[in-house]
């Protein structure tokens, strides 16, 4: 165990939020509007992960996402239930890696369902994998490392005195 | 047969053609320059197709991985509060377990701590501290992923 109860874990309360109680399909199937949706949140708890490379302290931003995450599926069962579970299903008999090419038919009529009623844009082609700029104002984080004493420079050739018995050069060169 | 007229056999006139002493081989199928032709068409043909292809897969890959990384700070998220969650309870366990051993510490052997850790960072949790209030098999399974996700 490499906690000592000195070090600081979050309570089982703190812990438990409501989760999405989700299997993989329905998630894939609104995966993109879901980024759309929660692109904040997402972006914060990432970057908090990347700073702090600590789960314990993002847990608020974790936290976030997923309400934001059960708030857009609340929403989209309220909304489009019929088109999204017509897309999941297909989408869960699709293939071994349940993939986006059969489902065309299904997908064109949830983006127009979730664009009408939910007013979320389908986001364009490659929008997640790029590089994308995120405006914050968390704070950077600070290290207190206790690092050792420096060590000292090495002298300089040029500084050193030539001693005595070293004024004709070295015994390997042939010219002084 | 009296009162037929002798005629002598003669050349043709014009003479006999010249005698035909090489082998003929009769021409078949398409010229050389015909085959280079339907070669390179060919190739062009498929080489064209292949590009067309090939990004028709790249957009749908690039689909697909828009997807995963869409979802991935959700999961993450919920992995990581699953991870703590056992965590303390592992920790609560070891504080029950060995609550009758005289100088024991818990995260330490007797008070000497387990890491140099003085920058409080998050420590690396091996699989054999992660599982070890549970069976030997099961944490076999776990580490050596014998158990089908």
């Amino acid at each position: 165990m490499p906690f000592t109860n000195a070090d600081w874990l979050p309570s089982y309360d703190e812990l438990t939020v409501p989760e999405i109680e989700m299997s993989a399909a329905p998630l894939r199937a609104g995966s993109h509007h879901f980024g759309k949706y929660c692109d904040f949140q997402c972006k914060e708890f990432m970057l908090c992960m990347a700073e702090e490379k600590d789960p314990r302290k993002c847990l608020n931003e974790g936290k976030e996402v997923t309400r934001c995450g059960v708030e857009f599926f609340q929403k989209l069962k309220n909304t489009c239930a019929e088109e999204f579970a017509s897309y999941w299903t297909c989408l869960d008999h699709a293939r071994w890696d349940m993939h986006f090419k059969e489902c065309r038919k299904t997908r064109g009529i949830f983006d127009k369902c979730v664009f009408e009623k939910l007013g979320i844009e389908k986001p364009e082609l490659g929008y997640f994998s790029k590089v994308r700029v995120h405006d914050t104002k968390r704070l950077k984080p600070k290290r207190d490392i206790p690092l050792p004493e420096p060590t000292p420079d090495p002298p300089r050739a040029e500084d050193v005195p030539v001693p005595e018995t070293a004024k004709q050069g070295s015994r390997f060169l042939f010219y002084p | 047969m009296p009162g037929m007229k002798f005629r002598q056999d003669m050349p043709p006139p014009g003479g006999y053609g010249p005698v035909e002493w090489a082998q003929k081989i009769p021409r078949r199928g398409l010229s050389g320059y015909a085959i280079f032709g339907v070669a390179i068409g060919i190739s062009s043909t498929a080489w064209i197709l292949y590009h067309f292809e090939r990004n028709y897969k790249r957009r749908y890959e690039l689909d697909m991985n828009d997807a995963r990384i869409a979802l991935e700070p959700l999961l993450e998220a919920e992995r990581h509060r699953a991870f703590l969650k056992q965590l303390r309870k592992n920790r609560d366990e070891e504080n029950m377990l060995m609550k009758d051993v005289p100088g024991w510490e818990t995260g330490t052997l007797y008070g000497e701590p387990c890491y140099h850790n003085q920058a409080k960072r998050f420590p690396d949790v091996k699989p054999e501290e992660y599982f070890i209030h549970s069976r030997w098999a099961d944490m076999y399974d776990r580490i050596w992923e014998r158990r089908k996700h």
